[in-house]
């Protein structure tokens, strides 16, 4: 997501960088307001909305049953899809999705299976024959950077608020997802030698590479990703892992927790 | 996907495949394999097998494509329907576009894209066979294709994963321990030690996090070894001084049992490696001669310390060709006539020569080295070799033989080292002419004693015992596979670089 970005504009950022300095005049270390929404969607059997700064996602989870995998023949199937809406961007068109979104579901994707979010053994309708399939499709509605942190934030949340549809299948009652682990992706942009949380749409324009990490709530790491052409340093993965941590448990206690609770 | 083994690292602390937890799988390099392409590179790693092909720069299609200030990279992954268990569909995958994505951006940092502007540079990357690793792999192949094609790089680009497995932080991760694993953390550095690729599913702490970070550069230091080694076979001009390249080769033999060392503690073949050593020592020994001259040649090199050592040792021996010399002295003056003492004092002497003056770079060894791996045959090899040998050799083994000749007289004791020489020489025939025989001569016996395999011990000690472990551990590799792989081991085992660890012999695989 390369937009269109003036010289003058790239050089003023950097020069704030430089001083220590945001445009919007946030820290390094400082989320963008972040308003979650849940249960947005009745038809979707759970579903999330994530407004970060002027950043928009729309996390919708549908359950359907269908046959496992042959080498796990007792688990539910996770399916992450993740769409760059032509809506959320002049740069987005339609068609067959492209490869940032064809990766930021499959980072998305990778935290969720990874951290074992999912209790998937309990998804098993009958062994060998039926399992419920769990589509988290990603709607990204506005695109003003760091899709990738709220696509994160609104999937974990979406499938906590998810129901299981036993009754539409006759298999008992309807019962809320089993989660195990509340996964939360914080993504680092390096600008010049920097690590900033959160980029905007800008500072992605103007920063030189991404990583995002994902973590779990006991601080071990579910899934990274680097995106963008330029290299780390190792010493500045292991800073980003640690800023990432620190940022994911904040991100951990104030939204998803409190959803927890609400349940 | 076979059901998960009890242990997948025994008590013993060997892996499945009987590698060390920092120990990376064999790997095979063959470059230029396809005639069609700019660039190619054919890679076997474990029993992952990946062909690339690198086209550029060209005219980028479509037009819209084009960008005025540089080069559009394109990198292209894809799996062969037949490469894994069940028959992948045709076509790219959600996963493919990904590995595309990232592995294009590994590369950007390197390429210097912007000599070439409104042109595509395309990577095409095609696994034939899969066994977990296959991006790491593309990347390392891609880099020596890109380097074939001849395109401006910063660097090479190497590429390992590390992962943990059984709870333990381990090396690039074979199939059945992807599949087992806990996780998975693919990265691909620069020369320089830039991370330009990394991504990472699984579950690990920040701390092991860490731990994994120094085995992968650890791994990807012994594939840029490789790496580097196959681009200088292909690459490197021949010098005709093939005297340093031999003892440079003596010299690594011996060097390489005390650097070697520590690598072998996490090397697999540790065990075979420390035993083809001990056996490997007894003839270096004998070849004391030709270590002194390796020694000399390599006085400014790293491992001074050691060829010191050696040197001493070889002074001892010198000491008996002067008394060899005593005899000789007479003869040299008729000179022709006696040819064989001849030779012993025109060894010795050129060993002091090497030690007075620096001697060539070890680089073009790889070239003779090679040919005489492909050819088998000594004897082809060695007259070229002479040839350039006797030229240099003549003069200066006068000279120095004057210098010797004073020394000579202090002493006449060893005449019965020097004899085994003489005879291992005779044994070769290596000596159809009359000329000095260069270092590289002195060196051959050795090598010859053994036929090829020996060969490969005098540059590789480990070689053969890691070969016959690797045979018996991959039952599934064709013979097809293991005899391209030999073919490969003579450029990189050849390359002497000071500064490689012993361990690259176990990489060769």
């Amino acid at each position: 997501m390369s937009e269109v970005i003036a010289t003058l504009k790239k050089d003023y950022i950097y020069n704030l960088m430089i001083k220590g300095k945001r445009q919007d005049g946030r820290g390094f270390k400082d989320f963008r307001d972040i308003k979650l929404e849940t249960n947005v969607i009745s038809k979707a059997e759970g579903s999330a909305k994530v407004t970060l700064g002027d950043t928009q996602v729309l996390v919708g989870v549908k359950l359907q049953p269908g046959t496992p995998f042959p080498d796990s023949q007792d688990e539910g199937v996770i399916i992450t899809n993740l769409e760059l809406n032509p809506i959320a961007s002049p740069e987005f068109e339609p068609g067959p999705p492209r490869e940032e979104a064809i990766e930021m579901a499959r980072v998305v994707d990778r935290g969720i299976r990874e951290a074992g979010a999912i209790d998937i053994k309990k998804l098993c309708i009958s062994v060998g024959e039926s399992v419920w399939i769990i589509y988290i499709d990603v709607h990204v509605l506005n695109d003003d950077g760091n899709v990738i942190d709220a696509s994160c934030l609104a999937a974990i949340a979406a499938l906590m608020t998810t129901v299981v549809p036993n009754e539409q299948q006759g298999i008992g009652a309807d019962v809320p997802l089993a989660m195990k682990e509340m996964p939360v992706g914080v993504t680092l942009a390096k600008i010049g030698s920097k690590l900033m949380v959160d980029p905007s749409l800008d500072e992605e324009a103007v920063c030189e590479t991404k990583l995002t990490v994902v973590s779990s709530s006991d601080g071990s790491i579910a899934g990274m990703q680097k995106m963008g052409p330029a290299p780390f340093t190792e010493a500045e993965v292991l800073e980003a892992i640690d800023m990432a941590c620190e940022k994911a448990a904040e991100l951990r206690e104030l939204y998803l927790e409190e959803l927890v609770k609400k349940e | 996907m076979s059901d998960k083994p009890e242990k997948l690292i025994t008590d013993d602390g060997l892996r499945l495949d009987g590698r060390h937890a920092d120990e990376i799988r064999p790997m095979k390099i063959e470059i230029g394999v396809l005639s069609r392409a700019d660039g190619s590179c054919y890679l076997e790693w474990g029993r992952n097998k990946v062909l690339v092909g690198v086209f550029g720069p060209r005219e980028a299609h479509p037009r819209r494509s084009q960008r005025a200030d540089t080069a559009v990279i394109r990198y292209k992954y894809n799996m062969a329907s037949f490469s894994v268990e069940d028959r992948a569909r045709p076509g790219p995958s959600r996963r493919s576009i990904e590995i595309s994505k990232v592995s294009r951006e590994a590369f950007e940092p390197v390429i210097m894209a912007e000599l070439f502007p409104k042109t595509a540079i395309d990577i095409f990357v095609e696994v034939l066979q899969a066994d977990a690793g296959t991006r790491t792999a593309a990347i390392n192949a891609s880099s020596i294709a890109l380097a074939d094609a001849g395109i401006p790089m910063k660097g090479l680009v190497t590429s390992c994963a590390f992962g943990k497995v059984d709870g333990q932080i381990v090396l690039d991760l074979n199939k059945e321990e992807d599949n087992h694993g806990e996780a998975d953390f693919p990265v691909a550095m620069t020369q320089d030690g830039e991370i330009t690729l990394l991504q990472m599913d699984g579950n690990l702490t920040p701390d092991e996090i860490r731990k994994g970070f120094e085995l992968v550069k650890k791994g990807c230091k012994e594939i840029l070894e490789i790496q580097q080694a196959v681009l200088r076979k292909k690459f490197e001009t021949p010098v005709e001084e093939p005297e340093a390249e031999v003892t440079e080769e003596a010299e690594e033999s011996e060097l390489e049992a005390v650097e070697t060392e520590p690598s072998l503690e996490y090397a697999p073949e540790a065990a075979l490696v420390e035993k083809i050593i001990e056996e490997a020592k007894e003839p270096e020994e004998e070849l004391s001669e030709e270590t002194v001259e390796a020694c000399a040649v390599n006085e400014e090199a790293p491992e001074c310390d050691k060829v010191e050592k050696i040197i001493k040792d070889a002074e001892a021996e010198v000491v008996e060709g002067e008394a060899l010399k005593e005899v000789i002295e007479a003869e040299i003056k008729e000179k022709e006539t006696e040819e064989e003492a001849f030779e012993d004092e025109a060894e010795f002497e050129s060993a002091f020569e090497a030690s007075f003056e620096e001697v060539p770079e070890p680089e073009e060894l790889e070239e003779s080295e090679f040919e005489e791996n492909v050819s088998e045959d000594e004897t082809e090899v060695e007259p070229e070799i002479k040839e350039s040998a006797d030229e240099e050799a003549q003069p200066e083994v006068e000279t120095q033989l004057e210098e010797e000749k004073a020394e000579v007289e202090e002493e006449s004791q060893l005449e019965q080292e020097i004899q085994p020489e003489e005879e291992v020489q005779s044994e070769e025939e290596v000596q159809p002419e009359e000329e000095v025989q260069s270092e590289e001569e002195e060196v051959q016996p050795e090598e010859n004693d053994g036929t090829e395999e020996v060969v490969s011990k005098g540059t590789f000690e480990s070689e053969p015992g890691i070969e016959s472990e690797a045979e018996s551990r991959k039952e599934a590799l064709e013979q097809i596979v293991e005899e391209p792989e030999e073919e490969c081991k003579g450029p990189w085992k050849v390359v002497k670089d000071p500064s490689e660890s012993g361990s690259r012999g176990e990489n060769d695989e």
